[in-house]
């Protein structure tokens, strides 16, 4: 272990800095490393363009660090032959130089962008898609950063663009989740009337096509508290994750979070597929019923009035779903829970094939962001957080670390502990970021900061980095790692990338910097 | 030539403080609900329910203070203590009466700057203003800006009573 950190700090001395005062050019497409969020529209999170193996990770070194402008960042990159582009809170979008971190333009936005970056065409013009968390969805030319146009839903009052949209057949699919959920945390707000959902824009205009509610019944008035204040249901049921796509039956499909008040719903912590031409729901399929929870419970000993009682477990979808073939030639629809259990069920029915519990969960607890396969070995890999919070109850002891799963069976393959480099009440170790897959390795990054690889066939770590440290950024920027969260690492060709520092939750570390790794050549 | 005013005490000042501090807020808070100002999704679309409260804030202080100061230089915290608010007396003359306008348009601006002392970031701003208590005049950032001081014997309650 101690030999592994040493090598990677030795490696982060030999970073050199790049003169960025050169004139910039315009970014290419000839190559595109993801066309979703899931890297491909099934989510599977498998990189098929990469050359990291199991017998050269040892050779990844830090090849440069962007400073980005916030300690929560939020976005995915997107990469092509030449160019990285990252979104940045408050300062926008930026197209990297691949080879060098230079920016090659910046699109500005003072917002907070939450999504990853999709490319896509209109015509034969490059384009960029990418969500701002309260403002809605962009669209913006790739090679220049100029802004195209700018959709937001309009029959909800308080949309949260928290999740990754999908592009297919020029429409855009946006995943629709709620402020509501932390609104509540003030005892004067009436909670709660908004329903999660998912829209259909017009990739060339951004013009709403259609607009699917996860709760179709309107929020009446169910009571009222301190005389005054109006308490309204049901609500909630947003999705947090991106969807994923079957374009041969054209189905869009997404999990769902718990209801925000009562009565709650058949809809809440649900997987859903519906129609991607039209938003008609086809099936869906409830895991956890009478699940309603807000932010306000988080303030348990207050007793707070917009807490709903009977009070939920929270056990969101949160993480996007996946579509995954297994040998047999079976297609599975695969969704991961925050009660730490991992789902399988028919794409076409919504029928349950096997759910396996790997984790003891919790509101902060179980598969967080994503999961990730790798079909040839056919395995899954469902990283659990299992972080303790707020002295809720949570059955069990934690088990967070990276699970390898059959994915035909969903039965364990083998298992990677993570042990905390510190005590719980200051850090968390589980964890929560999306991992990604490729040939024989798997990436995941943990919420106290080791970006680790593990061999996909039997979970031995083969390369550790730790990014709690300050880094020398091109950018000039005061630039230090933190926590690994949100969308995860990527990988493209010879290279890992990373966003490192995720504050976002509480005892999380939070961090402002782009990490760049590349594989070393053999001879060096 | 009249006798200098005696000065409010500290601790009878941060005691009528402490009571605006808690009846102002208490009521916008109970206005802010009656009105729903706050409880729609709606509402938070956006700013406006900023400008909202606020306004309500302002009412609130006019409803619990505005008589007294206007009679007699006294918010309900002072009265309740025994403490006016006058125009700084130059040499000789007695404590006068505070106009009103500058009452509310400059001294009860310095109100909602008590509050920030929960924020870590501008903690300055209140402690600028509260030091000075302790200066020999105990004449805070607040009277200052005002022209005003504080002191126990109410001169309006002797003319008008």
């Amino acid at each position: 272990m101690t030999r592994i950190l040493l090598i990677a700090l030795c490696m982060q001395a030999s970073l050199v800095v790049a003169d960025c005062t050169a004139t910039h050019s315009a970014p290419h497409f000839n190559t595109v490393y993801s066309q979703a969020w899931g890297l491909d529209l099934r989510n599977t999170r498998y990189q098929e363009h990469s050359v990291l193996t199991a017998s050269n990770v040892d050779r990844l070194q830090l090849k440069w660090v962007y400073g980005l402008n916030t300690t929560t960042p939020r976005s995915y990159p997107l990469v092509t032959q030449d160019t990285i582009f990252i979104g940045d809170a408050a300062h926008g979008v930026v197209a990297l130089d691949r080879e060098t971190g230079c920016e090659r333009w910046t699109y500005p936005h003072d917002g907070y962008i939450s999504s990853a970056i999709l490319h896509a065409k209109i015509a034969s013009r490059d384009i960029l898609i990418f969500n701002d968390r309260v403002r809605g969805v962009y669209a913006i030319d790739a090679k220049t950063g100029e802004f195209i146009w700018h959709a937001q839903l309009e029959e909800e009052p308080l949309p949260w663009y928290s999740a990754t949209p999908l592009i297919h057949n020029n429409r855009v699919y946006v995943p629709l989740a709620s402020q509501e959920v932390g609104l509540a945390i003030n005892p004067l707000y009436g909670c709660c009337t908004t329903s999660g959902g998912i829209a259909a824009f017009d990739l060339a205009t951004g013009q709403q096509l259609w607009h699917f509610r996860t709760i179709r019944e309107p929020a009446v008035a169910t009571g009222a508290h301190w005389f005054f204040v109006q308490e309204y249901g049901p609500s909630g049921a947003p999705v947090w994750g991106s969807p994923s796509f079957d374009p041969a039956h054209h189905l869009l499909y997404f999990g769902t979070g718990q209801n925000y008040s009562h009565p709650t719903t058949d809809t809440s912590d649900a997987l859903f597929a519906i129609d991607g031409t039209t938003g008609e729901p086809v099936w869906k399929r409830q895991f956890t019923s009478n699940d309603a929870y807000t932010a306000a419970c988080n303030l348990m000993a207050l007793n707070h009035p917009n807490c709903p009682k009977p009070t939920g477990p929270d056990v969101d979808f949160g993480a996007p779903t996946m579509l995954v073939d297994t040998h047999s030639g079976q297609r599975l629809l695969i969704g991961g829970q925050k009660s730490g259990e991992v789902h399988a069920v028919n794409p076409m029915t919504g029928d349950l094939v096997w759910t396996q519990r790997i984790g003891r969960g919790g509101i902060l607890g179980g598969v967080h962001w994503g999961l990730a396969a790798n079909e040839k070995l056919g395995l899954l890999f469902a990283p659990i957080s299992d972080k303790a919070v707020l002295d809720f109850p949570s059955p069990g002891d934690p088990a967070p670390g990276l699970y390898a799963m059959d994915i035909e069976t969903g039965k364990q393959r083998w298992h990677y502990a993570r042990l905390s480099r510190c005590k719980e009440s200051v850090c968390a170790y589980g964890l929560s970021a999306a991992p990604i897959a490729t040939n024989d390795i798997v990436v995941t990054g943990s919420m106290d900061g080791y970006l680790e690889i593990l061999n996909a066939k039997d979970g031995q770590r083969l390369w550790v980095y730790d990014a709690w440290q300050d880094f020398q950024a091109v950018n000039d920027k005061p630039t230090s790692g933190g926590a690994f969260g949100s969308h995860g690492p990527m990988v493209a060709d010879d290279l890992l990338i990373v966003t490192a520092g995720y504050g976002y939750v509480g005892a999380q570390r939070g961090g402002n910097a782009l990490l760049v790794f590349q594989l070393r050549d053999r001879h060096e | 030539m009249s006798s200098p005013p005696i000065l409010a005490g500290r601790l009878r000042r941060l005691c009528a403080c402490s009571i605006d501090a808690i009846v102002v807020p208490g009521l916008t808070l109970m206005l802010v609900m009656v009105t729903g100002v706050v409880e729609d999704a709606a509402d938070y679309a956006t700013n406006a329910w900023i400008l909202w409260v606020l306004l309500l804030a302002v009412v609130s202080y006019l409803i619990v203070n505005g008589f007294w100061l206007y009679r007699s230089g006294q918010t309900l915290g002072k009265k309740l203590l025994g403490i006016a608010i006058v125009s700084n007396p130059t040499s000789g003359t007695s404590p006068s009466v505070a106009p009103f306008w500058r009452l509310i348009c400059i001294r009860a601006l310095f109100f909602p700057v008590l509050f920030v002392v929960f924020v870590p970031t501008f903690m300055i701003l209140p402690l600028l203003d509260q030091l000075l208590i302790f200066t020999k005049k105990r004449r805070c950032l607040h009277d200052l800006a005002a022209g005003t001081m504080v002191i126990r014997n109410n001169p309006y309650q002797e003319q008008g009573e």
